[in-house]
């Protein structure tokens, strides 16, 4: 392909992206270095909200909880995800069905889909969950102050919003494995676990690579879901990065933009680590390619 | 699917496709059966012109913005108001004042955060425009403590429409089955409240909102101000967390915690309600605004059990455990519009046959106007808006509520002691101070 | 012809080759089906439960404990249709999601097309890019993006709305329809060159053609994103664009006759969805497995 080919098939799209993307970046590391509210300039306070956002505790454990909740839920979502997709990839005149159904909760807005399941565990909206719990034990559980069930009842409600693309990508990537390799594993005599584990999932590795990137992407921003779900999210030490930056930045209509910039510098930072190895993937792949 | 859509499919995407395309009917009623039917007269714009009103929906505020937009839509003048909740409409208050122009023309505002958009002159005076028009609307009627309510410096900034406070609601059918009156005191409270979970029908009776990202804030400065502090000493300019009484009015909220559920604090008002629709609490403690839909039929299986008495005070003697919130209607000061039309809107809106037109859902901002007979809490809420403690019509007062409610919240759950807590509130406090 | 075209024609029959030979004992497909019907129900249990809550009398909707035997009604879908503007969040949600996707692939597909085609530094820079862009907090973009929306006079407009949606989604744009070009074997590009197109006219009419599960799952994507979005529409909007996530939202809190207006609002969302859920999964999975991360 010669140059200017290349050029000008790329060039409307890396205007949009930069052009709507680097701007914001570039003014968000600006801002980060600056007293400012919305609409004014600002003054320069050089690394003042840097130190305030690095010596609050809050800060730090609220980092903790958010990368513990992307790491838990991307395995929880990627076994679960495969488990359902080897089922799925089973099925003959139910599959429409059955994807249709498990599709359905991927595609519902966050804060909507999160204000449903909070009725499910809220006694002053029915709390059918508590009903059921209720005819197995006398024990009341307190889904949103207490601590761990807090983070089970989030938890559970992120899988439930991922568990569909997780198994819409890896079903895709079952697919994609020739059916020989399925069948001399069964020859070589290799029971179904061993066959899954050493034959079928290496071979789509690329796919289980792709939603391990969208998980840890997706679960580190995690914030609406919260606003229903975790009322008590700062008492009880389950405050996201980004429900911190909304908490302490612009809550009640305040405006720290400042605060709140230097927050998302950070969270770039911890995404860049959490994704270099994809990023180095990347750039053996493409140079090779 | 794809390749042979069934006929029924077919036409059932046919028929909402229809419908989605005609948009048949949609939008067709008004959301509110209690707008008034009042003049809105102004002098036409002479152009196609669009009036946006930022107000959250809620029970009480409804009637009033409801009576704007049907009165004051014309057919060149487009008076638009989305719905929105109360997070909403501080998020969009902060953002629409923020540049030289903005979305909305007429904000709903309250007494707490007038002083800050005030000073920073966000909001326009609107002295002269009462003048001119206050015969009109008849505006020498409202009542002054709230057109207090609403100014800052001397200067008038809003409208008052209504006001709120906290009252009690009950049930009627318990307590006279117990024996009980309504509590005027904490102790009061604690001793009816405990007599209710021992007669073992109600586990938790009492329900406050307490949420702690909210309306824990809130309570605590009533429980504070019932024992007759302020949050800070205006005077001194140093907050009142080094007082005793910072401290007594932990452990009286604290004391009530046996009674509520133990999750109140993740309780906002809506969820308050909810306790009262269910039967799950037998007393609450909210916003006036709240009270109506209690007695609504269509909310609760218990709407004819409810009864209301004003709040208890804290210590017997002292204010009531209240806070007074005066909703009013303000115009942007970088609103593109003519002021005088947007008066004319905002008078019509808090005209007396307006104002009764909102009640009972309401508290109008009109002297005598609320009665026993034409509301269900009329008389509790004459009695409260009496007793409550005076408001702090402070630029900084509402930073400092907010700064220190995390800390609250962990006192009232028992990860600080109310010792620990205050210290930590008065250094956050007079920090928020100094930079004011 | 490319495979994933070939999937969905020949796909049913394969299936049930397939189904053929995995045939097992009773008892695990037993088991498996039982697994799946329990995943089914847990899936969609907040929706049934949402739906059984505004299809009952308001009094009785959030009772506790719940109330399960009730003459059902409608009222709570009348109400939202008739006292709110739904209709033209609706209208607004889909111009949004329509505009932006379409936007989204006009750009992305011959920028994914480069980069699949002319691997090298400066792809692989830019891919990586790319990546970190779509890893970006929401609040760092958006925030920047509502001043500029206001200095260019565009705040509250489907259209900036849209054009921040298309910048915000082009990143999985170009990464997922690059790996389908790549799988797309270059002889076709060579072939239609050979035959008088230019590099352009090949793309345009023989190559995108064959792409077309492809860009539906793209596409589908992109609606997807787009359509289920809160916190940009509820920074770049106020009045005019607002969408049915937003005021779906903003309705939670209230009242009580417009929580279950809420509730409807989100019932009859989904139902939207789960319609586009069921066209859109076949090519979804048809063409994922040709491209999607390889």
């Amino acid at each position: 392909m010669r140059r200017r080919e290349y050029w000008i098939l790329i060039l409307p799209s890396i205007f949009v992206m930069f052009g709507l993307l680097l701007i914001p970046i570039y003014r968000t590391i600006e801002w980060s270095l600056k007293d400012v509210n919305y609409g004014e300039a600002g003054t320069f306070v050089g690394l003042d909200n840097y130190v305030r956002a690095l010596t609050d505790p809050r800060f730090g454990s609220s980092v903790l909880f958010t990368v513990g909740l992307t790491l838990s839920v991307m395995v929880v979502v990627i076994v679960l995800g495969y488990i359902l997709a080897v089922l799925v990839n089973n099925l003959g005149k139910m599959r429409p069905l059955v994807l249709g159904i498990i599709l359905i909760s991927y595609v519902i807005p966050n804060v909507v889909g999160a204000t449903m399941f909070s009725w499910l565990f809220d006694g002053n909206f029915g709390g059918v969950a508590n009903v059921v719990i209720g005819w197995f034990t006398d024990h009341d559980v307190l889904w949103f102050t207490e601590t761990w069930p807090n983070r089970i009842m989030v938890g559970l409600n992120i899988v439930w919003a991922m568990l569909p693309f997780s198994m819409l990508i890896l079903l895709a990537g079952l697919q994609g494995v020739p059916r020989e390799i399925i069948e001399a594993a069964k020859i070589d005599g290799a029971g179904t676990m061993g066959r899954h584990l050493h034959i079928i999932l290496p071979s789509i590795r690329g796919m289980v690579g792709f939603v391990a990137i969208i998980t840890i992407m997706d679960v580190l921003r995690v914030f609406d879901n919260l606003i229903p779900l975790a009322p008590n999210a700062v008492l009880n030490g389950n405050e996201t990065i980004a429900l911190y930056t909304y908490n302490m930045a612009f809550q009640d209509g305040g405006q720290e933009l400042g605060l709140g910039s230097v927050i998302n510098v950070l969270t770039i930072l911890i995404m860049l680590v959490m994704l270099i190895p994809f990023i180095r993937n990347t750039m053996k792949e493409a140079k090779s390619a | 699917m794809i390749r042979r859509p069934s006929k029924k499919a077919a036409l059932a995407v046919g028929i909402g496709a229809a419908l989605l395309l005609s948009g048949c009917g949609a939008g067709s009623r008004t959301q509110d059966k209690n707008a008034a039917e009042v003049p809105c007269e102004f002098e036409a714009p002479g152009s196609a012109t669009t009036v946006n009103v930022l107000a959250y929906n809620s029970s009480a505020i409804d009637p009033f913005t409801n009576t704007l937009v049907a009165n004051c839509t014309t057919d060149e003048v487009d008076v638009v108001h989305e719905p929105v909740d109360f997070a909403g409409q501080v998020q969009r208050t902060t953002t629409t004042l923020a540049g030289a122009e903005g979305t909305y023309d007429i904000l709903e505002t309250y007494g707490y955060i007038i002083p800050e958009n005030a000073e920073s002159e966000k909001i326009l005076p609107l002295n002269d425009l009462i003048d001119k028009y206050g015969d009109t609307y008849g505006l020498d009627e409202l009542s002054p403590s709230m057109v207090e309510a609403m100014s800052y410096n001397g200067d008038v900034y809003a409208v008052p429409m209504q006001a709120q406070m906290y009252i009690m609601a009950y049930r009627k059918d318990i307590f006279d089955e117990l024996g009980l009156e309504p509590p005027t005191t904490f102790d009061e409270l604690r001793d009816v409240a405990q007599k209710i979970q021992d007669s073992g029908e109600y586990q938790y009776p009492l329900a406050l909102p307490l949420l702690a990202s909210s309306d824990i804030a809130t309570a605590y400065d009533s429980a504070l101000g019932s024992l007759g502090v302020d949050l800070v000493d205006h005077e001194a300019g140093k907050p009142n967390f080094d007082q005793p009484e910072a401290i007594q009015a932990f452990e009286e909220l604290k004391s009530l915690a046996p009674y509520m559920d133990p999750q109140v604090t993740t309780f906002d008002q809506p969820k308050v309600q909810q306790q009262m629709y269910n039967g799950d609490a037998a007393i609450s403690i909210m916003f006036s605004g709240r009270m109506n839909d209690l007695v609504q039929e269509s909310n609760s299986p218990n709407f004819d059990k409810i009864a209301f008495a004003a709040p208890p005070a804290v210590v017997e003697g002292g204010k009531q455990y209240s806070t007074l919130s005066v909703d009013g209607w303000s115009i942007p000061a970088n609103t593109s519009l003519d002021e005088d039309m947007l008066f004319n809107m905002i008078g019509s809106s808090v005209s007396e046959k307006a104002s009764l037109a909102a009640i009972p859902a309401a508290y109008p901002a009109r002297q005598g106007l609320v009665t026993a007979e034409n509301s269900p809490y009329g008389a509790a809420a004459n009695d409260a808006i009496e007793n409550a403690p005076a408001a702090e019509p402070f630029p900084y007062t509402a930073k400092v509520s907010n700064a220190v409610r995390p800390v609250i919240a962990e006192v009232f759950t028992g990860a600080l002691t109310p010792e620990e807590g205050t210290a930590q509130m008065q250094t956050i406090a007079q920090k928020v101070l100094d930079a004011e | 012809m490319t495979a994933a075209a070939e999937a969905i024609i020949k796909g049913p029959r394969q299936l049930r080759e397939k189904r053929r030979r995995n045939a097992r004992p009773k008892a695990q497909p037993m088991m498996s089906g039982l697994f799946l019907a329990i995943v089914c129900v847990a899936m969609l249990a907040p929706f049934i439960w949402t739906l059984l809550s505004v299809t009952k009398p308001t009094d009785v909707a959030f009772a506790n404990p719940p109330v399960l035997a009730y003459e059902p009604t409608a009222q709570a879908f009348v109400d939202l249709w008739q006292t709110t503007n739904f209709y033209q969040y609706l209208i607004n949600t889909g111009i949004v999601a329509v505009g932006s996707t379409i936007v989204a692939l006009v750009i992305g597909l011959p920028a994914a097309y480069a980069l699949a085609r002319a691997p090298g530094y400066v792809s692989a820079i830019l891919l990586i890019l790319a990546l970190v862009f779509r890893s970006l907090p929401r609040f760092a973009v958006v925030l920047p993006m509502y001043e500029l929306s206001r200095q260019l006079g565009i705040h509250d407009t489907t259209f900036a709305l849209g054009a921040a949606l298309v910048a915000i989604n082009q990143p999985f744009s170009i990464w997922l329809l690059r790996n389908f070009f790549v799988k797309l074997p270059e002889q076709i590009d060579e072939a239609a060159m050979i035959d008088g197109c230019s590099r352009f006219q090949a793309l345009r009419r023989v190559i995108i053609p064959m792409m077309g599960p492809g860009i539906l799952t793209a596409g589908v994507f992109m609606f997807l994103f787009a359509f289920q979005e809160y916190l940009t529409p509820l920074i770049l909007t106020d009045t005019k664009a607002q969408t049915v996530p937003l005021f779906i939202a903003t309705q939670l809190g209230q009242t009580l006759p417009m929580l279950q207006q809420a509730g409807a609002a989100a019932i009859l969302l989904t139902g939207l969805v789960v319609l586009f859920a069921f066209i859109a999964q076949k090519y979804l999975v048809a063409g994922l497995s040709d491209g999607a991360g390889k």
